[in-house]
């Protein structure tokens, strides 16, 4: 009797259940009732997020305006590359933005970039984290190849990401009065805070004959040059938008902006596009109805198919569980 | 020097130990099928003790007392066709001189470097002979508990058996009748080398007249019986078919010429008997059915003489007990008792080849749908080749975040609990037909990672498109890779939940730590940035994402959208066209989880030993037929065959005290 006992306990220990293959274990079998059941409590989570999400989206305004075809004057639209590479013809060019939806501040000024891969192996590999913090003191700048030295002499911050800075800049004047645009504060904190370094200064930068993009001011430090900031952290997809500022002041219904902006960047080499962006923001950000929509498709797709497994299982009942099914049990089984 | 207690030559009743000298002992091997052992009496007398098999005996004994002889083989057949196994007794008289002249050749034999077997075999050759016979024994020897259950279980579940022993046809037919491979239904076809035509052609005596004249008459047996078989087939509910062979014919069956002919037709029986195999032809045995049927061949065996054929086959399993170590240390699986047979395969064989299908589809689907979705960043990039993953990512997916869970479902998963699986043997056809990794369940996996790909890139990338964080801000490549790598790591251990059959506590641990373990990654890789890190690195990505609502939005979305076609289709196979198991599993949902009490059966009440013996004697088999395979039953009652003499022995105290401890270890039949 002790033994029992003693074999009875050492039966439930932890190890004696794991090596002999017979832990606890809870064996769930997907019944019909259970499927149906899920599907429905999927569509009643999914239907609501969805519609909060759209709800969100819908309450951005955005205004999307696309100028680098219509800045570019008449005479020299047949050969725009070499306008645009003309340093003797000025940029300036105006634009009208008709606001048709109130837009409450802040407002955010986005530049939108098409055809523009900033997400190409060589073009992402180009740049020199280190360097950025460290400024001259750094050397091993191989990765910025061919935008490493100039003259012999090292360009900070080097890479093609930084030597094709965006350069076209935006003035918002709105019934003769200029919009004040903020452009402090539109680059992420952790990039201001610990990937800049705040005693580099850029040195030797867009010096050379090739001309990508703008140039810096070698008086303030890298830290606060909040453009570069944002147009070195790479975008995932050929078509980006990257924040310009924003405008602390409301926009009415019908106010027309007029848009005096400077067209320097050139994408025409290769096909890309530019648009100018003004939009609101809500908690989920920018104007974007894709996840909306698909929480909603989500949500009614399981409802729909909950309605249709309880019609397959009113007319094609298979009786549950039922051993006549199993092949050695069939009449008609011969081996 | 050895003392044998006897009985006293002058004095009745008493006993007193005589001395005898032994000079030589002639081991046993399989190949002589006997051995010997000369000693000399205290009075100098030297005499030659012979002990083996019936044939070999014959062969060599001397002529004059063939009245013995006769009445000794009546006797032997009447052993065997009681089932019992056989061995015969003879002795020699041996003359000084005679003696120490063969001892000398023995010496040398014993001795020599090289060929010591053969030439061991040759001097014993010269001895025993003109032997002169004293009788014959037998003995019950008893099959093991479970046999023929385990045999019937097996059988059902598809496994072919065949035995091949070293005894008798009437022995083996015995132990086939005693363990259900054969019964009074089946059509027998027996292909014997104890016919009276063969009989009479050996007694002439010329070598290659015999083997000319058996290698024919096995050709026409066999064709015989190939021709017939047929017949048999046409009808679904006729007689199974059984074939029985013994080991002289097999050496011409198995020729290149007959051997096509033995396999189609042992084939089409549903059980063999090999009787008089020698190890070697047994090895023979397992080949011809592993190469030239190309199934899938196991043996077992206990004895040093069923290595060659636990080698030859497929799979080896030893049986680990009283006639040694030699099998267990040559097979590849060694169990203690022939019943454990039928928890390996059906319940652990079973198991591991469900768990090993999961293992390797998990994999090859979680791979896919993480690589696919960098695939599809590639037609973003200008087709330059810029990865969509942090190298690390990439790196440790496969080591830390995925890896586990899958670990543990090779380890734990089991689709019905042991005792069902023994109860429904038929669920092994499952597997002997490959029908959980086949192409189309490959490709199922395959579509449906292809799915979870696109799901994963496009929501994530396209819904960045955006800013995401309420200040305006924009993500850039590292932060959308990182959700989209966040989203895969998720979907794909949940996925694996999905496809467990039980889970236990640690499937939980191991699916929710590999998820917790890839937060704790990210939040340490992201949170420190050092002198080494490469270019490009992705510094506080994590708390970027974490801190818009965008994310948390996203993961629940993701997962449930990437697996909302992956429950579908579970829910409408299982409904629509279900496995097997899957039935079963229904129709036993609600039994009572039984693993915390595994000793139920051995709670029994204890039986008296009257009331066992009545037990097992009414549940003998009934028929009426010389062949019942009595002698072979379990343990637990008296010697029937004693019984049926009207010899009834009276159970020794020790044995019924060692009966009863075992009744109550022994299941219930």
């Amino acid at each position: 009797m002790d033994t029992d006992r003693e074999r009875h306990r050492a039966r439930e220990t932890a190890f004696y259940l794991f090596t002999q293959q017979s832990l606890p274990a809870c064996k769930p079998v997907l019944t019909p009732g259970w499927v149906i059941a899920i599907f429905l409590f999927m569509g009643v989570i999914f239907i609501p997020v969805g519609l909060v999400t759209l709800r969100a989206s819908h309450c951005v305004v955005e205004i999307v305006d696309r100028y680098d075809i219509d800045c570019v004057p008449e005479p020299s639209r047949m050969d725009k590359v070499s306008y645009i590479q003309d340093d003797s013809i000025p940029k300036n060019c105006s634009r009208f933005m008709k606001v048709h939806k109130y837009m409450k501040a802040p407002i955010y000024i986005y530049y939108q970039l098409d055809n523009y891969y900033q997400n190409h192996r060589r073009y992402v590999k180009s740049r020199s984290d280190k360097q950025l913090l460290d400024g001259q003191k750094y050397h091993d700048t191989s990765y910025c190849q061919p935008v490493e030295s100039n003259n012999n002499r090292p360009i900070v911050p080097c890479g093609l990401i930084a030597w094709s800075l965006f350069n076209d800049t935006f003035e918002f004047i709105r019934e003769g009065a200029e919009l004040k645009v903020n452009r402090k504060n539109i680059a992420w904190k952790s990039d201001r805070g610990h990937k800049f370094g705040k005693n580099v200064y850029p040195f030797n930068f867009q010096n050379g004959t090739l001309i990508g993009g703008g140039k810096l001011n070698p008086e303030i430090p890298l830290s606060d040059q909040e453009d570069l900031i944002v147009w070195m952290r790479t975008s995932a997809l050929p078509s980006f938008r990257k924040l310009y500022g924003r405008i602390e002041e409301d926009l009415d219904v019908d106010d027309v902006v007029v848009v005096n902006l400077m067209n320097n960047y050139n994408t025409y080499s290769f096909g890309g596009k530019k648009k100018l962006v003004l939009s609101t923001s809500s908690w989920l950000g920018g104007k974007n109805d894709f996840l909306g929509h698909a929480c909603v498709f989500v949500g009614c797709s399981s409802l729909t198919l909950a309605i249709i497994f309880v019609l397959l299982h009113v007319k094609y009942r298979r009786p549950y569980g039922d051993m006549s099914y199993l092949p050695w049990n069939r009449k008609s089984f011969s081996g | 020097m050895i003392y044998v207690r006897e009985s006293h030559v002058e004095k009745m009743g008493k006993t007193q130990d005589v001395s005898y000298e032994i000079l030589n002992v002639l081991e046993f091997n399989s190949t002589r099928k006997r051995q010997s052992v000369v000693c000399r009496y205290p009075d100098g007398r030297l005499v030659l003790y012979c002990k083996g098999a019936d044939t070999v005996i014959y062969e060599r004994l001397g002529t004059g007392n063939d009245d013995l002889n006769k009445v000794t083989r009546v006797h032997l057949e009447q052993f065997g066709s009681a089932g019992l196994r056989t061995l015969c007794l003879a002795y020699r008289d041996l003359a000084p001189d005679l003696y120490e002249s063969w001892n000398e050749k023995f010496i040398t034999a014993k001795s020599s470097l090289r060929d010591r077997e053969k030439r061991l075999d040759e001097v014993a050759e010269l001895i025993e002979k003109e032997l002169i016979l004293i009788g014959a024994t037998a003995i019950e020897d008893k099959l093991q508990e479970g046999v023929p259950n385990c045999i019937q279980t097996l059988s059902r579940a598809g496994i072919k058996i065949w035995v091949l022993t070293g005894d008798k046809i009437e022995t083996a037919i015995n132990i086939a009748y005693a363990c259900n491979l054969l019964n009074n239904e089946m059509k027998q076809f027996i292909i014997s080398s104890e016919t009276d035509a063969i009989r009479e052609v050996e007694e002439r005596g010329d070598q290659t007249e015999i083997a000319r004249f058996m290698k024919e008459e096995v050709k026409k047996q066999l064709k015989q019986f190939l021709d017939e078989a047929p017949q048999y087939f046409c009808s679904p509910s006729g007689p199974k078919l059984a074939l029985v062979i013994d080991g002289k014919c097999l050496m011409y069956a198995l020729e290149p010429s007959l051997r096509i002919m033995l396999l189609t037709l042992s084939l089409n029986c549903s059980s063999v008997v090999c009787c008089r195999v020698s190890p070697l032809q047994k090895a023979q045995v397992t080949s011809l059915v592993k190469k030239g049927a190309r199934k899938i061949t196991l043996s077992i065996g206990d004895g040093a003489n069923d290595v060659s054929m636990i080698q030859a086959a497929h799979i080896g399993i030893g049986i680990s007990g009283l006639e040694g170590m030699q099998a267990v240390m040559a097979s590849d699986f060694a169990i203690a008792q022939f019943r454990f047979l039928e928890d390996l395969l059906l319940v652990h064989g079973r198991w591991s080849y469900i768990r090993l299908c999961k293992v390797v589809m998990y994999f090859f689907y979680k791979n896919l749908a993480f690589t696919l979705t960098q695939f599809w960043f590639t037609f973003g990039t200008g087709f330059s080749g810029q990865r969509f993953y942090d190298d690390w990512f990439q790196s440790l997916y496969n080591v830390i975040f995925t890896a586990l869970p899958v670990v543990i479902v090779g380890l734990f998963d089991q689709d019905i609990s042991s005792s069902l699986s023994k109860k429904y043997p038929e669920l092994y056809k499952e597997g002997v037909r490959n029908m959980f990794f086949n192409r189309r369940i490959v490709a199922i996996w395959a579509c449906f990672a292809v799915y979870q790909s696109l799901v994963f890139f496009y929501f994530v990338s396209l819904s960045s498109s955006t800013s995401r964080d309420s200040d305006g801000k924009m993500f850039g490549l590292w932060d959308v890779s990182t959700m989209a790598f966040t989203c895969v790591v998720v979907t794909v251990n949940l996925r694996l939940l999905m496809m467990c059959n039980s889970i236990t506590r640690w499937h939980y641990i191991s699916v929710g730590g590999s998820i917790i373990v890839w937060f704790v990654f990210i939040f340490v890789y992201s949170g420190i940035m050092t002198r080494f890190d490469r270019n490009d690195n992705m510094f506080w990505v994590i708390y970027v994402l974490m801190s818009t609502s965008y994310f948390y939005v996203t993961l629940l979305l993701v997962p449930v959208a990437a697996l909302l076609g992956d429950f579908l289709y579970l829910g409408v196979q299982r409904w629509f066209f279900p496995y097997d198991y899957q039935i079963v599993q229904e129709s036993h949902k609600d039994d009572a989880d039984s693993i915390n009490t595994p000793d139920s059966e051995e709670t029994k009440e204890h039986l008296t030993p009257d009331e066992a013996r009545s037990n097992a004697i009414s549940q003998l088999p009934k028929e009426v037929s010389k062949h019942s395979g009595f002698a072979f039953d379990s343990p637990g009652y008296e010697s029937f065959f004693a019984t049926q003499f009207g010899k009834y022995v009276p159970p020794k105290a020790w044995d019924v005290a060692r009966r009863a401890s075992m009744k109550s270890k022994s299941k219930p039949k």
